[in-house]
């Protein structure tokens, strides 16, 4: 290569660090602002109120350019928080003796194992298991268990009148019911090792639900006929959004308790079981899988 | 960016292998030594000084004709004249060939002038010649083999430079051209050992970058 | 086979080619649950530098499932394209890597050799690869497919309405469907995950969408998302289907979970054919999601990114419209929080692009994991610029029935103009003539957001 290029070339960079800016373009000329900045004028959309009496999705909230207008950020991220607050809020050690329970716990030793290890928290830890297998009734058809899962705020909630109404129905059905008990960090399997441990006929888990937006007070009931470790999810009936603006604890406990009937008529439980006779009692638990709408509830006011 | 090459664009080539000896006598050739010539125009003067003199080290040529036109390529006569005509001579049309290919080897990749501001307007020419051919040699009163630093640019860029370059290395100036050149720019040629050429060289064309961003100075300045 | 690399004097050495697969992988919590993941960050580059080395060739010799117990396996093998495999066999992971990243290897170069790719592959590139470099490569891979409209064209995002409701009910998906629509989503499918998963409702929410699209003249496909066996059923019961969907997982055990297989979809597909509703040649609808083989003890020791890939080389078959990613919906035990969410996501989206198919991303995550709005949008974004195909949209970007978030119809045409997309163009002449968005002025049009217009 030419000698004098290499030469400009270094050049170049020499100078190019210390070589001045050339001059910035000229600011456009900034306008006079306006006498006054009038707000945005929000008029409730009919297609907002039709869509309420249809569906709980947020419809015809309208839009601020492409975005959306301040108000429905902010019920939003409040919806948001109390769903995560729901998730990170944990059972009390001493809840269930406060509230004459037995307390269990799974092998899980903390809130984000919880979340990382749904396999232990389908296992009891060693010293629950002695403890339960010694202080639990053995052989009744109805092993109750209250439990954390994802939302200790449902379980702290509701979990004592759905526990209590459970129980009651199965009595007044001529079930034999066992020490009720709460279960720290517990995911639905649990109830296969809790059932098995006292060789209940039925194993009934009431456990928090995985907060939706807004809703992190739900509780879920997963029954299984025959309880013992290798049951699988084919092999439980459900019923979930158990809570004052879904299906109240109080009607929840019996659907409960109708299911609870069934299995140990039919000896079975899961795909298997045969409900097609109780879809008036059973009602939502007539379907797997089956969930109530929810209602939407205003959750930000502020003080004017 | 500062410092981009300004290519120079060879805008004709021809060669004339038996020239009349009337046209040669003209253009300054010996009909007793030469019989053929090569005829080249370029839009920029000085690689083409530069280019020729590297031809005389690759073939038996000699420069006879070479002349700048008034007011520079953006005023030629024709599409074709550019800003100037060289002219080689040789006893045969292959001496010709090749020292016209040394010719254009030097103006594709060596000599050129370069952008002294962003916007391309001022250029500046602050070129190092490690060995001089015949050409330029006698020119300058030096010896062939000798160095060069051949330093063009503006009046103004040129002189700020001339003084910057004279005062940085070890350097003479053998020629010095104030303005106007028949392009109306300025030149200088310093000559020494070639170290000192390159740093003299590299001084002009940092001196002229400076003057074309700040061409007031730092008293009569923004 | 040697499988070992030293690092300040320290030889990690690996068993298995599954093993140097399952530790190259970027931090899964799902990995750490299949007990797999690599013990520290060093021996996860020591596991990816013995990876760069492995050619393409000896991958392609040792599946991660092995052949004779798996179908899936047996698939990927028989159906390689022997000619593109062997223009690539002879690379070296770490090449192909730098093969794909070169500015010669352009889009179409990409795609005649992506039918010789096994998923394995696919994995194992994109395990050394960065979110940046898999958003480049990525990013020159064009998959364009037809069903009513032609998805995956240059400069396009196209979106899923996802109209879904807690009970089905009718009303409330049309309403959320025309809302969708009057922001400028739904291009890609509007597709609705039943609550209930019969023929009878399947046909019933088919045939009440497609009055609403037959009304308003929307150039687009619907679909409703129940399992494949009982869309068959609501095909046969008369129902118009433009697209028939079902989730796919990437061993013939997990899909046995999911009560799938090779030739249960190989019937649907010919079913499809023959009586869907939808004009172009593309009408088959996946889902896939890192973590679903392990969910259901179906992942034989082998990553969930490798999993994925092979999720995708199934899908390939059967020639999609859609295939999407619902990166975070599983939850935190596979994808614990954002940083992991996003990589799986344009991990997800390269390996798909990759493998030759038109892939979305439902960017979206649970309440339990640790992910927030902004973190999302984020997400969102970046799979837009990486070239995505499409994203969800639903109202505020919240499933009132699954309980999760996602894309919302807000943030559709939020993106479209901060990156310059536009929907398929037969969607795009639709919005423009029905003033929805105003490209002269690059604003909302007049009829944005108002779902009144939008007939019943």
């Amino acid at each position: 290569m030419s000698r004098t290029r290499q030469l400009i070339d270094r050049l170049r960079d020499e100078l190019g660090a210390s070589a001045p800016m050339p001059p910035a373009p000229p600011l456009p000329r900034v306008p006079e602002p306006p006498a006054r900045v009038f707000p945005r004028r929000h008029e409730g959309s009919p297609y907002a109120r039709e869509a309420a009496r249809h569906t709980t999705a947020l419809l015809g909230i309208g839009h601020v350019g492409t975005r959306y207008a301040t108000d429905v950020v902010l019920q939003f991220q409040a919806e948001l928080a109390v769903a995560h607050e729901a998730v990170a809020t944990e059972l009390p050690a001493d809840w269930a003796t406060q509230n004459g329970l037995i307390g269990l716990r799974s092998r899980v030793r903390d809130h984000r194992e919880y979340l990382l290890r749904p396999d232990l928290g389908r296992r009891l830890e060693p010293e629950s298991l002695a403890r339960w297998t010694q202080a639990g009734q053995h052989g009744v058809d109805v092993q109750p268990i209250l439990a954390d899962g994802l939302s200790a705020v449902a379980c702290m909630q509701s979990g004592l009148t759905l526990l209590d109404s459970f129980t009651q129905a199965c009595r007044a059905r001529g079930l034999t019911v066992g020490v009720p008990v709460a279960a720290r960090y517990a995911r639905v399997w649990l109830e296969d090792e809790i059932g098995a441990a006292v060789s209940a006929k039925v194993a009934a888990i009431l456990l928090g639900e995985r907060p939706g937006l807004g809703t992190g007070d739900g509780l879920s009931a997963y029954l299984v006929y025959d309880p013992r470790i290798g049951k699988t999810d084919g092999d439980r009936n459900m019923m979930s959004n158990i809570h004052p603006r879904g299906t109240r604890p109080e009607i929840a406990g019996v659907r409960l308790a109708v299911l609870a009937r069934a299995m140990l008529d039919q000896q079975r439980s899961g795909v298997e079981l045969d409900l097609s006779g109780l879809r008036t009692e059973l009602g939502d638990v007539a379907s797997r899988a089956h969930r109530a709408p929810q209602v939407r509830v205003r959750l930000v006011e502020v003080a004017g | 960016m500062i410092l981009q090459a300004l290519p120079p664009r060879i805008l004709s080539v021809r060669r004339l292998p038996n020239a009349d000896p009337a046209l040669l006598l003209a253009y300054g050739a010996d009909p007793q030594r030469h019989r053929s010539l090569g005829l080249v125009t370029v839009d920029q003067d000085d690689p083409t000084y530069v280019a020729l003199d590297e031809a005389t080290k690759h073939a038996d040529v000699d420069v006879v004709f070479a002349k700048s036109f008034y007011a520079g390529a953006r005023h030629g006569s024709g599409p074709l004249s550019g800003e100037i005509l060289g002219v080689l001579a040789a006893s045969t049309p292959d001496e010709i060939d090749e020292g016209l290919r040394a010719f254009v080897r030097c103006l594709e990749s060596d000599a050129c002038f370069y952008a002294a501001d962003d916007a391309g307007k001022t250029a500046v020419f602050p070129h190092v010649i490690a060995a001089l051919g015949r050409y330029l040699s006698a020119l300058a009163g030096l010896s062939p083999g000798d160095a060069l630093a051949y330093l063009v640019a503006p009046p103004m860029e040129a002189t700020i430079g001339l003084d910057m370059a004279l005062k940085a290395a070890g350097v003479r100036a053998v020629r010095i051209f104030p303005p106007p050149t028949e392009t109306n720019f300025a030149a200088a040629w310093l000559t020494g050992p070639l170290e000192s050429c390159e740093a003299a060289a590299l001084a002009y064309c940092e001196a002229v970058v400076r003057v074309a961003a700040n061409p007031k100075g730092e008293v009569w300045g923004s | 086979m040697r499988l070992a690399a030293t690092i300040r004097s320290v030889v990690h050495r690996f068993e298995s080619l599954r093993e140097v697969l399952a530790k190259s992988n970027a931090p899964k919590s799902g990995d750490n649950l299949a007990g797999i993941a690599a013990r520290s960050a060093v021996e996860r580059v020591a596991a990816r530098a013995v990876l760069s080395n492995v050619t393409l060739e000896t991958l392609r010799q040792n599946p991660v499932v092995p052949y004779e117990i798996d179908e899936l396996t047996r698939l990927f093998e028989h159906s390689l394209d022997e000619h593109a495999f062997k223009a690539i066999a002879h690379l070296t992971v770490g090449q192909f890597r730098e093969w794909l990243l070169e500015d010669q290897t352009d889009g179409l170069k990409i795609r005649s050799i992506s039918a010789g790719l096994t998923p394995e592959m696919a994995a194992a590139v994109a395990k050394l690869m960065s979110n940046m470099d898999l958003m480049v490569v990525a990013s020159k891979c064009q998959v364009v497919v037809r069903a009513n409209t032609t998805l995956g064209l240059p400069g396009r995002l196209s979106s899923r309405v996802q109209p879904n409701h807690p009970t089905d009910d009718i009303e409330g998906i049309l309403l959320s469907t025309r809302e969708g629509l009057a922001y400028g989503c739904g291009d890609a499918v509007i597709g609705v995950n039943p609550a209930t998963d019969t023929a009878e409702s399947t046909a019933e929410i088919l045939t009440a969408i497609d009055g609403v699209l037959k009304r308003n003249a929307v150039p687009t496909q619907h679909c409703v998302l129940s399992h494949v066996t009982v869309q068959m059923r609501a095909l046969q019961l008369g129902c118009p289907m433009d697209l028939m969907f079902q989730s796919l997982s990437g061993t013939e055990l997990g899909n046995k979970a999911f009560g799938i297989s090779v030739a249960l979809l190989d019937e649907a597909w010919a079913l499809m054919k023959e009586r869907g509703s939808a004009r172009g040649p593309n009408c088959m609808y996946f889902e896939t999601g890192q973590g679903s083989a392990l969910s259901s003890a179906a992942h034989h020791g082998v990553d969930q990114v490798t999993l994925e890939a092979r999720c995708y080389g199934f899908a390939r078959r059967y020639q999609p419209f859609l295939v999407n990613t619902v990166v975070g919906f599983i939850g935190p035990e596979y994808l614990e929080d954002g940083p992991q969410i996003t990589r799986a996501g344009l991990e997800d989206h390269f390996m798909g692009k990759l493998l030759g198919l038109p892939m979305g991303c439902d960017a979206c995550f649970t309440y339990h994991a640790r992910m927030d709005q902004d973190e999302l949008e984020s997400l969102k974004v970046l799979l837009s610029a990486a070239g995505c195909s499409y994203l969800m949209s639903l109202p505020v970007g919240d499933d009132i029935m699954l309980n999760y978030q996602s894309t919302s119809y807000h943030d559709i045409p939020s993106i479209r103009r901060l990156l310059a997309k536009r929907p398929t163009p037969e969607f795009d002449a639709w919005i423009v003539e029905r003033d929805i968005w105003d490209y002269e002025r690059d604003r909302p049009g007049r009829a944005f957001g108002n779902a009144a217009a939008i007939l019943p």
